[in-house]
């Protein structure tokens, strides 16, 4: 670790220089990263990445600068760099942040198998050794990619509230990518899974019960399924489409930068405005919560890249619109407080809104009583190709594992199910929430610019939307 | 920097690698991104970082060393973990040096900028010019310098600088479009055209109304042609045809488009992306990726080249093979002919979250955004929203029936990744669909 007392040395500086507000965040992240490719080890990257990124706001504007030589001198020149680009921004109103209580605290996630403890080469031999029980089940497998990587992330936040942070988080995470052949057909399908701990994710995230099931699952599509069904029937969705359509058309659209037009350049605005708290958006029974206060969760966190505490969000709750996601600038604009919700992927990139584990709150059905109801319908547990406008408005889920449900019972597999709702449509349809949940599923989840791909848990329990169009 | 990367390579070669690169890179880029007609943040970046490739009796092994006052200690590091790693048979080396390269040719101008506002300043106001409410954007000064040595005899320098500005106009939540400004030679650099660009389609898409799903002929603007040439450049990488995600895969000599359709990767060209060299050092050139509709080349480095009995085609990245500047040719029609040709369709300007059901088919859907025009006999006669593309991109590029005289080099967030050179296109019959209320 480079000399933390340069962390607060920035945040002193800056203010001498004139900032009304500093912030200093210095990361320390060591990755483990590598690639299986047709059971080849292409190649394994190993990396220390560090630096520092300060914040501040001066005359109004907001600026930021980042290094990763930690030395006084170039600690003092970003500083410099960014209390002069703060100034030239020449705002007609200027920027403020919500007030907050300033922090002093440590926190960091447990690990039952450190990460640290574990070489590499264990780690190498647990993929393969799924690997190798995948080219056991004798399926025509085309491809197979598996890219499984560790971070372990130090921070150290101060900021010139008396806030001063320190927090450990590793992570562990496993994506991959199948591509399975039969009677000149294929199917292709990517996974991806995440865990906020030590290496005991490959046990209770089951990594190789679920690779196998799923490329059966493939199998089972190609060799049985059947063209899905056109016109308005019943869907039951599985945690993974939950999860998605969570993340996508409600965590996405109640990011207040996106609400006030931020992010309009890149990522796009939102279908909800800032009076739009309190409308109705979806049925009575739905609930999508975003809480990084999930201790295994891949984005978990103790505190954000502002030094706020993190807490649970009902972004939508019993069908309206109820809180956005907030970091201290959206709140002072929107007359609020933030509720944590800024993160960086990096040292140096600004902390901006963004979801961390979002997911449709469970209730209280079983699987058997939701499928009961339903005469004929779909019952899509995951899904491939999936899109959706830049307002959040028009999704598009398009299955992987799907089946038909015929007289409540789950049936022949489909192919291929598109579900193309509005957001509405989709969560007013849903009539019945699951007891089940499942919160491993994890995205990259992209926004801003420079991009930022971040760590996100998107899932839940099963749910059933009633008479919606499927193709 | 040379210092630095002759250091990493020979402590490599000292602890036992038969093989090693080091590229230092020195990065100033600096950003203004603005909302709301405000600048919102600026950022500077003042980096100094190794990207490292080490090969141990086939053990690869990559890196990105932020630290380089312990360059022996994190070389020592990277060939102990190297050595406890397994071989990679599919390895097959590095290219030969030493190479000669291209002369620099970078703007001082660009290099010395402190201050962007004016940049911004210009774009805003051209979209306002037009009409529009609210803008929002990115104004960037690209810079970087790269030094690069191999264990193969190479020596390179390069110095890449240039100015990028992208700017989304709106008169509403519905009424938006976007124009982008690239630039290696301040002189060239226009924000306000980039500026009059988004606030003309933000202007013209007031009061859309959503689209029906349908079959349509569609003229493809440059950024949204962009983002369907960034899919032929990223999918015709040799990695991502034996990872299973290209639907190019067996198709060397096949037609993946139609006869008028010429795309080519080019490192070597003026724009923002050109630079001297490969990853492995080797000087970057023009190729075809397809010629005349039919698909000539994958995207090579040594070891994918060996793998495909081919040559590299000086497209290397540490692991991957990747495009640097795609270009597609340039058609006989003029915009308006482009345009007149169009009898019953849509003219599209941006499109964004391009997402696949199937690598291997091409099947596709992506989302238009911004100007959506309906178009009848070759006349705007109305806006839309709330569509979908929704098709296959060997089909859709099959289906090009017209491209224009003149190009436009555009490079956008998330869709058009590396800096592309794209006219405006005519295609036949493409699918669109809509989200069902």
């Amino acid at each position: 670790m480079a000399d933390l007392d340069l962390v607060e040395f920035a945040v002193d500086y800056a203010r001498q220089k004139g900032a009304t507000y500093a912030e200093a965040r210095f990361e320390h992240q060591r990755n483990e990263e590598f690639i299986l490719k047709n059971s080849v080890l292409d190649a394994l990257y190993i990396t220390e990445d560090s630096g520092l990124g300060v914040r501040v706001l001066a005359k109004g504007g907001l600026g930021f600068a980042a290094t990763n030589a930690m030395t006084k001198a170039d600690v003092r020149a970003i500083v410099n760099d960014a209390v002069r680009i703060a100034k030239a921004a020449r705002r007609k109103d200027p920027i403020v942040f919500a007030p907050e209580d300033s922090i002093v605290m440590e926190w960091s996630v447990p690990q039952k198998k450190k990460l640290s403890d574990v070489p590499v080469e264990e780690k190498i031999e647990e993929i393969l050794h799924i690997d190798r029980e995948l080219a056991a089940l004798k399926l025509k497998i085309l491809a197979r990619f598996f890219q499984q990587a560790n971070r372990q992330i130090d921070k150290y936040f101060v900021n010139s509230e008396g806030s001063k942070i320190r927090s450990f988080s590793p992570r562990v995470r496993l994506d991959y990518f199948l591509t399975v052949m039969h009677d000149g057909s294929a199917e292709q399908s990517h996974q991806s899974y995440g865990w906020s701990g030590g290496w005991e994710a490959v046990r209770e995230i089951d990594m190789l019960r679920r690779v196998l099931d799923e490329a059966k699952s493939m199998q089972n599509a190609l060799a049985h399924g059947k063209k899905s069904p056109e016109g308005k029937m019943d869907l039951v969705a599985g945690p993974m489409v939950a999860g998605i359509a969570s993340h996508e058309s409600c965590g996405h659209p109640t990011e207040a930068d996106r609400v006030l037009g931020r992010e309009a350049s890149q990522a796009g605005k939102s279908f909800i405005t800032p009076t739009s708290i309190g409308q109705k958006v979806g049925s009575p029974v739905v609930n999508v919560v975003d809480d990084p206060t999930i201790e295994h969760a891949i984005a978990f966190y103790v505190t954000d890249d502002e030094g706020v505490k993190a807490r649970r969000r009902y972004l939508y709750k019993d069908g309206i619109i109820n809180e956005f996601l907030q970091n201290r600038e959206t709140a002072a604009v929107l007359g609020t407080q933030s509720n944590g919700a800024s993160r960086a992927v990096t040292y140096n990139v600004e902390a901006i809104v963004r979801m961390a584990n979002t997911f449709v709150e469970p209730k209280d059905w079983g699987m058997d009583e939701m499928l009961e109801d339903v005469k004929y319908g779909v019952y899509m547990k995951s899904f491939m190709e999936w899109n959706i406008d830049d307002k959040r408005y028009n999704g598009k889920y398009v299955g992987r594992e799907a089946y038909l449900i015929e007289n409540g019972e789950v049936t022949t597999p489909v192919r291929n199910t598109v579900v193309e709702l509005t957001t509405p449509a989709f969560w007013g349809a849903v009539d019945a929430v699951g007891k089940d949940f499942e919160l491993f599923h994890s995205g990259y989840c992209g926004k801003s610019d420079p991009s930022q791909a971040l760590d996100a848990a998107l899932g839940g329990p099963t749910i059933r939307l009633r008479n919606v169009y499927l193709r | 920097m040379e210092d630095h990367a002759e250091r990493i390579v020979d402590k490599a070669l000292e602890l036992g690698c038969q093989d090693a690169v080091a590229d230092v890179i020195v990065n100033r880029s600096y950003q203004i991104r603005f909302a709301q007609n405000q600048v919102v943040i600026s950022n500077q970046w003042r980096e100094t970082s190794a990207s490292v490739f080490l090969v141990y009796n086939k053990r690869v092994i990559a890196s990105d060393l932020k630290d380089l006052t312990k360059l022996d200690a994190a070389v020592e590091n990277l060939v102990k973990i190297a050595k406890a790693s397994r071989e990679n048979p599919d390895y097959a080396g590095l290219a030969e040096g030493p190479f000669k390269y291209d002369r620099l040719a970078v703007d001082k101008r660009i290099v010395d900028l402190m201050d962007g506002s004016d940049f911004v300043e210009a774009a805003i106001n051209g979209a306002t010019a037009e009409g529009a409410q609210e803008c929002a954007g990115s104004f960037w000064k690209y810079d970087e310098e790269h030094s690069l040595r191999t264990s193969n005899g190479v020596k390179g320098y390069d110095h890449r600088a240039s100015l990028y500005l992208s700017i989304r106009a709106l008169m509403s939540l519905e009424s938006s479009g976007h124009g982008v400004a690239c630039a290696t030679r301040m002189s060239q650099f226009d924000p306000e055209k980039a500026g009059h660009k988004a606030g003309k389609i933000a202007a013209l898409a007031k009061n859309p109304v959503g689209g029906e799903a349908g079959t349509y002929d569609i003229v493809f603007d440059p950024l949204i042609l962009g983002s369907l040439i960034d899919q032929v450049g990223g999918r015709s990488s040799a990695y991502t045809v034996m990872a299973g995600l290209s639907p190019f895969a067996k198709k060397i000599g096949k037609r993946v488009a139609s006869k008028i359709v010429t795309i080519t990767d080019d490192g070597s060209a003026d724009s923002m992306g050109r630079q001297r060299f490969d990853a492995e050092g080797v000087p970057t050139k023009k190729k075809f990726i397809v010629r005349n509709g039919v698909l000539k080349t994958y995207l090579h480095n040594t070891s994918t080249a060996k793998k495909f009995k081919a040559k590299t085609t000086a497209n290397a990245g540490l692991i991957a093979p990747w495009p640097h500047v795609l270009s597609c040719k340039p058609g006989n029609w003029t915009r308006d002919e482009i345009f007149e040709e169009c009898r019953d369709g849509l003219w599209l300007t941006n499109t964004w979250y391009t997402r696949y059901q199937s690598y291997l088919t091409g099947d596709f859907s992506t989302i238009p955004r911004d100007g959506i025009f309906r178009i009848k006999d070759g006349e705007i006669v109305g806006v839309w929203k709330d569509i979908r593309l929704t098709d296959n991109l060997i089909h859709v590029w099959k289906s090009i029936v017209g491209l224009s005289k003149t190009v436009d080099q555009v490079n956008w967030w998330g869709e058009v990744s590396v800096p592309t050179f794209a006219p405006y296109a005519l295609a036949r019959k493409i699918r669109i669909t809509r989200s069902a209320e």
